[in-house]
């Protein structure tokens, strides 16, 4: 994951005021890591917690929590949907109709996109709030050609980083990669470095270890599922788990800048956190 | 774009023993297929075609085992024990006819091989026993026989049998698993779409034909040598290179090229493009999902393990033909493959030197760029997938790769715009507009014309 710059400190050195137009100006960056973590306890969502509630540490080294909010930033929500020949029929009936439901549970301050991949990448519907756009781009995409998987999700991680909110990735694929040129390795590498969310529904009997490690490396949750009737429940489920997530942010101290950070988020009080299990900095 | 349709041929564990009961309907059939081989007009799915491709799985099977022993009768019209041993099978199975059977297929061996006026078949009276289609088999035979090719139904039997496997379709049969039949039997896997969709039977058309070729001699010669005959090298040429582009992969086939051509560069050009199919994500997608049934070995292995045995090809084929640049830009790939990147970097420099075609050119400049991306070299990654997009404007790999390179330098805008351009491309929908997408077929884009010139000697005159 990259750093978030989730705070721009300007420091403006004012000198006197008929020097002003002169007055160097410095600009630091200060790189926030924003963590987004669920906490249950018997399996209910956890509600209410505040900064004073959570511990984060960063390479075992405990940090600062800055913030925490919950509700309160709209959230980005791609769907990267498969749309290879397979997708036909009932099961091309039921995404639709899955994915009207979850733009239909959108707040109006949410965003969401539609990316979709057979063998071609193509964004369907670009980050809006018009999600009346994103279902028509729903209903015009048809299955045909084969499965471009690692690079659809890419893709999908792109577009859900590419503006400022709380980045939820929604993959649906019924197949297994056969044309990518990007390799699961190498997608993997970009979500350590994103802070999306990915959940991803695999339908049909292959082994989906891209997206098994895809959601686990991000926080999020896989559903494999051996029919699609119901992916109007489980895309509900997806939307409804993500809100109940608190978004922790922390600016990193004590830590190597670069490499991989290992991340372990706690909570002082009875309950499980589910949250992406490190982040990569640096190139 | 079509659907990617693979077949993969499973091997056998165990071994068949004993034969089909034998009737008068399996002469007939011994009949019907020597006729159809004479008549057969390559490359056309003719009557004879038809009737022939009509047969069961099990019904080729007996027939491979009778046109078996109707090859070893026409070297030797005395021989009246026989024995075949199919592929993968360890033992040979001993054949016996009834005396009735034996006399006919005896005689058929006769018409054949054009030989009626040898004494073992004026002693059967064989020419007695014949029609005019079997007659007229016979004077082919024998004519092509003075005209210095002892191999008539040899070479027209492989090309009849090739042109079912490639030209009719076959919707399989359940297998049989009883192992209790002599004779090679096909499996052939369906996958599509990265899965494995099942397991069917096959005829054994391919082997039929292999079989038919291995007992090809040349002229004067007194034993088979099919590793001396041009017509046999290109049969496995033309055919291994239709398999690999209908994506209609059997490792058997180039198995048996390289063992009767071990230096042929375009065998072993293509025998290393198969593995390198096999170590790609759409066959080891496939593979995981395939359960193998009880009994049978698959001859599939892990994408490592494929690779280096690509690599080991790549490296046979150019050194029988170093200038073979297509060699090198795939030894290329499979060097990155294997994680040695100042290899696979040198090998694809070495391809780009002397490659003319575009769509070449483009996959030793996208492979390069994944190979000094890999190392680290950033600009000349960045560089190698610039080029590629120029060669290939509307292809979205290298302008994808260029987003992966920005991303992972921390270039959030810059992945994004890369990717736009993605978005940006024209629809193609079926189309293939990238090269990338073919790349697992593109090796055999000759395969048409090598098909053309294998059959055109043999054509019937107008």
């Amino acid at each position: 994951m990259n750093p978030w710059p989730l705070r721009t400190l300007c420091c403006l050195c004012v000198l006197d005021a008929s020097a002003q137009a002169q007055a160097p100006t410095f600009s630091a960056k200060v790189e926030a890591v924003r963590v987004d973590a669920l906490v249950t306890d018997r399996g209910q969502p956890v509600l209410g917690l505040s900064v004073a509630d959570f511990e984060v540490f960063d390479n075992g080294v405990p940090q600062q929590v800055d913030l925490v909010s919950y509700e309160q930033i709209p959230l980005n929500v791609v769907l990267a949907l498969d749309m290879s020949e397979s997708v036909a029929g009932d099961r091309l009936r039921h995404l639709r109709t899955a994915g009207g439901t979850l733009l239909s549970a959108l707040k109006k301050e949410d965003q969401a996109a539609l990316v979709t991949f057979s063998h071609v990448v193509t964004l369907a519907a670009p980050l809006t709030q018009d999600v009346a756009a994103v279902r028509e781009a729903l209903g015009r995409a048809v299955g045909v050609g084969t499965t471009a998987l690692t690079d659809g999700a890419y893709a999908g991680l792109i577009v859900g980083e590419s503006d400022v909110g709380r980045a939820l990735l929604i993959v649906f694929s019924d197949g297994l990669d056969t044309v990518s040129w990007l390799t699961p390795e190498i997608v993997i590498d970009t979500a350590k470095r994103s802070d999306v969310v990915v959940y991803a529904v695999a339908v049909g009997s292959g082994k989906p270890e891209f997206l098994r490690e895809l959601t686990s490396l991000t926080g999020g949750r896989l559903f494999e599922v051996a029919k699609t009737a119901d992916l109007s429940a489980i895309f509900l489920e997806v939307l409804q788990e993500f809100r109940q997530r608190y978004l922790i942010s922390y600016t990193p101290s004590g830590v190597a800048k670069d490499g991989w950070h290992r991340l372990d988020v706690r909570v002082k009080r009875r309950g499980t956190v589910k949250a992406r299990p490190g982040y990569l900095a640096g190139s | 774009m079509r659907r990617a349709v693979l077949a993969v041929v499973l091997v056998l564990a165990g071994s068949g023993s004993g034969l089909a009961q034998g009737t008068d309907l399996r002469m007939t059939r011994v009949e019907q297929w020597l006729k159809a081989v004479m008549d057969h007009e390559p490359g056309t799915t003719d009557q004879a075609a038809v009737q022939v491709a009509s047969w069961s799985a099990q019904d080729i099977r007996t027939l491979w085992v009778d046109a078996n022993v109707i090859a070893l009768l026409m070297r030797d019209p005395r021989k009246s024990g026989f024995s075949v041993k199919a592929e993968h099978q360890s033992t040979s199975q001993p054949i016996r006819y009834p005396t009735v059977q034996l006399r006919r297929i005896q005689a058929l061996a006769c018409a054949a091989a054009g030989i009626l006026t040898h004494p073992a078949c004026i002693e059967i009276r064989a020419a007695a026993s014949l029609d005019a289609d079997l007659l007229r088999l016979s004077n082919l035979a024998a004519a092509s026989r003075l005209a210095g090719d002892d191999n008539f139904l040899l070479r027209r039997g492989a090309l009849l049998h090739a042109d079912i496997a490639m030209l009719m379709p076959d919707s399989g049969e359940p297998v049989s698993m009883s192992g209790l039949q002599a004779g090679p039997q096909r499996i052939r896997i369906h996958t599509a779409d990265g899965m494995a969709l099942g397991f069917v039977e096959l005829a054994p058309h391919w082997e039929f034909g292999r079989m038919l070729l291995g007992f090809v001699r040349p002229p004067g010669g007194s034993n088979p040598a099919p590793g001396s005959d041009d017509m046999v090298r290109l049969w496995y040429r033309s055919t291994a290179a239709w398999m690999q582009a209908r994506e209609q992969h059997d490792t058997d086939h180039l198995d048996h090229a390289r063992t009767i051509f071990p230096n042929d560069a375009d065998i072993l050009f293509l025998s290393a493009c198969q593995h390198e199919v096999y170590a790609g994500s759409p066959m080891q997608s496939a593979m995981r999902t395939m359960p193998v049934p009880t009994g049978m070995l698959s001859d599939f292995a892990s994408d490592r393990a494929e690779l280096h045995k690509a690599e080991s090809f790549f490296r046979r084929a150019i050194a029988a033909n170093p200038g073979m640049s297509e060699a090198h830009l795939r030894y290329g790939r499979v060097l990155f493959g294997l994680e040695r990147y100042a290899d696979a970097i040198n090998e694809l420099h070495t391809a780009l030197a002397s490659i003319e075609d575009d769509d070449q050119r483009y996959y030793g400049e996208v492979f390069l760029g994944a190979a000094e991306a890999a190392r680290r070299n950033v600009e000349a990654a960045r560089q190698a997938y610039g080029r590629a997009a120029q060669l290939r404007p509307q292809a979205q790999s290298p302008r994808i790769a260029l987003s992966e390179l920005a991303r992972r330098s921390g270039d959030r805008g810059g992945a994004l715009r890369q990717l736009q351009m993605v978005f940006d491309l024209p629809a193609s929908g079926t189309e293939l507009t990238d090269p990338w997408w073919r790349y697992y077929v593109v090796q055999a884009r000759n395969a048409d014309d090598l098909l053309e010139a294998l059959r055109r000697p043999f054509r019937h005159e107008p």
